[in-house]
């Protein structure tokens, strides 16, 4: 079946998400290339490339980490090409070293990299406003509010890089990246360049060294102040004021929905003002100055930081500087986390002097709240990550006499939630690769450690970490969950999978061939299944000197019920007369597909979860678990 | 102007996006405008997942506290845990009676709650709630992993829908592959069945 985006039909409405809508207007904007690495709430967009990018001629890749798919569109922009990047907000913190030479030496065809921006986490680590670093490095913003606005602010942002030279950055939050809704098609292009690298504007003998390496701000600056020009006039802000209004907002990206609904469901649609923005770096001033002029008071609706507000009470100070600013600096929204409707509808009504109703549901909802459990994340029933951790355990247990007497520094993937019960066996994760750093600081200082770090997280940021460690002589034990896919973001293929983004056959990385290239002596591979070969092949990482490795092999179970489809794995089940109802299996080792029957306090197997992987029946003391017949 | 308003609510794995998405493709193809809303964060490990669907002028992926005029309950917990607060005051709420164990049950810390508790709860807000074992349901057409079309089968017949029953079994046959159209037509129907049986 044909992925939507690729519909050459202009003018046909189809049903879009916002992260397929941003592919579809880079391919309306004729891209040559496209570049990722796998990130909530961004992957789909990296996923759509590697669906249609055959078929519609354009260079795809998951590239190792964000900095190396940055560099990759880079280089085709320097030779004229359009390029997309795309990834996570926190992805552009490691793109960040070329983002900014990108920005200050300027780009020839055009290039937009999507920052996908995620407030309140529901996937990430942490809230992170990559507004603030296009600031820092004079890079224009757009910020769409649903997946039209996507795909046309896309298709804009490319005209934009190019008229400027500047990179653009297409910012979107979560519930832009995730929304679906109608999208209007326009024409998909084809712009059949010459690449020809621009030794004039990009080469040091060329265009000479001085030229290139000094003064650069000062352009990028100049450049900027013209993209403000541009945005004074530009339809991706709208300004809609009768001039009878007393109250304004300026309602950014994705806030604008918000702001409307509030409107029609407070009927005060002809009384407040709206400035729809989307351009929030840098901000159209003279327009803003308009608004701020016309009303007594404007709330500024963003997500998740004050930046726009921020900036506009900087513009309110010569425009208007009595008008009341309302918004997360003033404590009229909260100063983090994602806007909610009823949260945007007080603050208006507020503004109005209006009343909204306390929520009637609120005792109802407390009363659910205690009653029903809160659904803890954990890893899938067959996951090969928790027969590791239940191995690692028992080893820690059998050589330190104790598990806690080693932290566990985790990592960034499924594998990171080896600190959810019962596993419970997770101490610290921060960003991709940090385990093996982290560990090594704590050994220089005495404290015994493990790093619990996964196969694509490994190649991302790992190997210069291990490389510190040997040549440093550090006492650190690694374990690599190695589960053959980058498996939380989609199961997206990484540099030992053997095969490129669009599938097709390539040369497969070696882990253990890394470590030991780098010069790690001590390493294993271990099938993750197997408990006791596991624990055993722990127990000589824990007692080797130096650094010690341990690869804990063995596909992604809900990988490998895919690749199966349609045939199913054999259950397992429980042996109803031989269990003693110790719980041993769910209290220890806790797979999803496990449950307990209490009237007849027998534990049981739900055959529609259990994925066969057996590695309870190992767990289990009374051997009374086994395949189904 | 009119709005339709839904809430899908279930856990990882259960296949409510493909539900949500085929009512979505169904009311575009009516010319309606659709506004999805999908909160599934790191679901795949055994979370929570809910989806919002508006039919007409809505802007917000979000619907209201209180606004939404069915519930598709994909499992027991979600569907109540979602439909006392989304759940408009009588709306009505299809639940899938079936209970997917989260890890705190499985690892002692929780109980799972009475299903008698749970929808008691639920008819705070609405009696109009049809409870039934959509999981069952599929597994006789075939497969559990068609639970999602047991349930959009009975939502499909309950008169919430701008649009019919044949014009979502139209879009289902655009966007699921043939093999399993005859697995999914059965799940449908049973599911239409299932709910017929309620009213």
């Amino acid at each position: 079946m044909r992925h939507p985006v690729t519909l050459n039909k202009p003018g046909e409405t189809i049903l879009l998400m916002g992260n397929e809508a941003i592919v579809r207007g880079a391919l309306e904007a004729g891209i040559r290339i496209a570049t990722s690495y796998p990130g909530t709430p961004a992957s789909e967009i990296g996923n759509t490339f590697a669906e249609v990018a055959k078929e519609t001629g354009i260079h795809f890749e998951w590239s190792t980490n964000e900095k190396v798919a940055f560099e990759v569109v880079y280089g085709a922009s320097m030779c004229g090409q359009r390029g997309m990047v795309s990834m996570k907000h926190v992805g552009l913190n490691v793109a960040l070293d070329i983002m900014e030479m990108a920005a200050l030496r300027g780009v020839k065809g055009g290039l937009v990299f999507v920052s996908a921006d995620d407030p309140s986490q529901h996937s990430s680590g942490q809230e992170q406003d990559q507004r603030w670093l296009a600031k820092q490095n004079c890079i224009p913003v757009l910020e769409p509010s649903d997946p039209q606005d996507a795909k046309d602010y896309t298709v804009y942002a490319y005209e934009l890089s190019e008229r400027s030279k500047l990179p653009a950055m297409l910012r979107t939050v979560t519930r832009v990246s995730h929304m679906r809704s109608n999208v209007k098609l326009g024409k998909l292009q084809k712009l059949d360049r010459e690449a020809k690298f621009d030794f004039d504007q990009f080469s040091y003998v060329v265009a000479g060294f001085d030229k290139l390496f000094y003064g650069r701000e000062r352009e990028a600056n100049e450049k900027l102040a013209r993209v403000r020009e541009e945005f004074e006039t530009s339809p991706l802000n709208k300004l809609t004021m009768s001039g009878k209004e007393k109250v304004g907002v300026i309602a950014a990206g994705q806030t604008y929905n918000y702001v409307m609904d509030s409107l029609v469901k407070l009927g005060a649609k002809d009384r407040v003002a709206i400035l729809k923005l989307g351009t929030s770096n840098p901000l159209p001033e003279k327009l803003v100055s308009r608004l701020l002029k016309g009303v007594e008071k404007v709330l500024v609706t963003e997500e998740p930081d004050p930046f726009v507000e921020l900036h506009v009470k900087a513009i309110a100070k010569d425009a208007n500087p009595k008008i009341k600013i309302y918004g997360r600096l003033n404590g009229k929204l909260p100063s983090e986390g994602e806007l909610m409707p009823s949260i945007v509808d007080d603050s208006i009504a507020e503004m109005l002097e209006e009343k909204v109703p306390p929520n009637p549901r609120a005792s109802l909802e407390a009363e659910a709240k205690d009653m029903i459990f809160g659904r803890m994340l954990t890893v899938c029933a067959g996951c090969p990550h928790r027969s590791s951790i239940h191995a690692l355990k028992r080893a820690v247990k059998a050589v330190k006499g104790d598990i806690h007497k080693v932290v566990v520094n985790g990592d960034i993937g499924c594998y990171g939630l080896a600190w959810a019960p019962p596993m419970s066996y997770e101490d610290t994760y921060f960003c991709m690769g940090a385990s093996i750093g982290v560990s090594q600081g704590m050994s220089q200082v005495g404290v015994d450690t493990v790093a619990w770090i996964g196969d694509g997280t490994f190649f991302h940021a790992a190997i210069p970490a291990l490389m510190n460690a040997v040549q440093t002589k550090t006492n650190i034990k690694v374990v690599v969950a190695d589960n053959g896919v980058t498996a939380m973001t989609g199961f997206q293929p990484n540099p030992q999978s053997g095969k490129t983004a669009l599938g097709e056959p390539t040369k497969s990385i070696s882990i253990e061939a890394i470590a030991k290239a780098v010069g790690v002596e001590h390493v294993e591979v271990v099938d993750a299944y197997d408990l006791k070969a596991s624990e055993a092949a722990f127990r000589r990482m824990l007692q080797e000197p130096g650094v010690a490795m341990v690869i804990s092999r063995r596909v992604c179970a809900t990988e490998a019920i895919r690749r199966m489809r349609p045939s199913r794995p054999i259950p397992y089940s429980v042996d109803e007369n031989r269990c003693i109802g110790c719980k041993l299996c769910l209290s220890t080792f806790g797979c999803p597909a496990l449950n307990f029957d209490e009237e007849h306090g027998k534990a049981g197997i739900d055959p529609t979860i259990c994925m066969g992987c057996g590695v309870c029946s190992q767990v289990c003391a009374e051997g009374c678990i086994d395949r189904r017949n | 102007m009119n709005i339709t308003r839904l809430v899908i609510a279930g856990v990882g794995g259960q296949g409510t996006l493909l539900a949500t998405r085929l009512i979505a493709e169904t009311a575009i193809k009516q010319g309606l405008n659709v506004r999805i809303g999908e909160t599934y964060g790191m679901a795949q490990r055994g979370g929570s997942v809910m989806g919002h669907i508006q039919i007409g002028e809505a802007y917000s992926p979000q619907i209201r506290p209180g606004d939404a005029d069915a519930l598709l309950g994909f499992e027991l917990a979600e569907a109540t845990r979602r439909g006392v607060t989304y759940l408009k005051q009588g709306g009505l709420a299809i639940v899938n009676s079936k209970r997917i164990l989260p890890v705190e049950v499985i690892s002692g810390m929780r109980r799972y709650p009475e299903e008698e508790k749970l929808l008691k709860l639920l008819r705070q807000v609405s009696g109009k709630v049809a409870v039934f074992d959509a999981t069952a349901l599929a597994e006789k057409a075939g497969d559990s992993i068609a639970t999602n079309i047991v349930m959009l089968g009975a939502l499909a017949i309950a008169d919430i829908l701008p649009f019919g029953e044949n014009d979502i079994l139209a879009a289902m046959k655009e966007s699921i592959p043939a093999r399993f159209q005859e697995l999914n037509t059965k799940a449908f129907q049973l599911g239409a069945q299932a709910f017929r049986e309620f009213k």
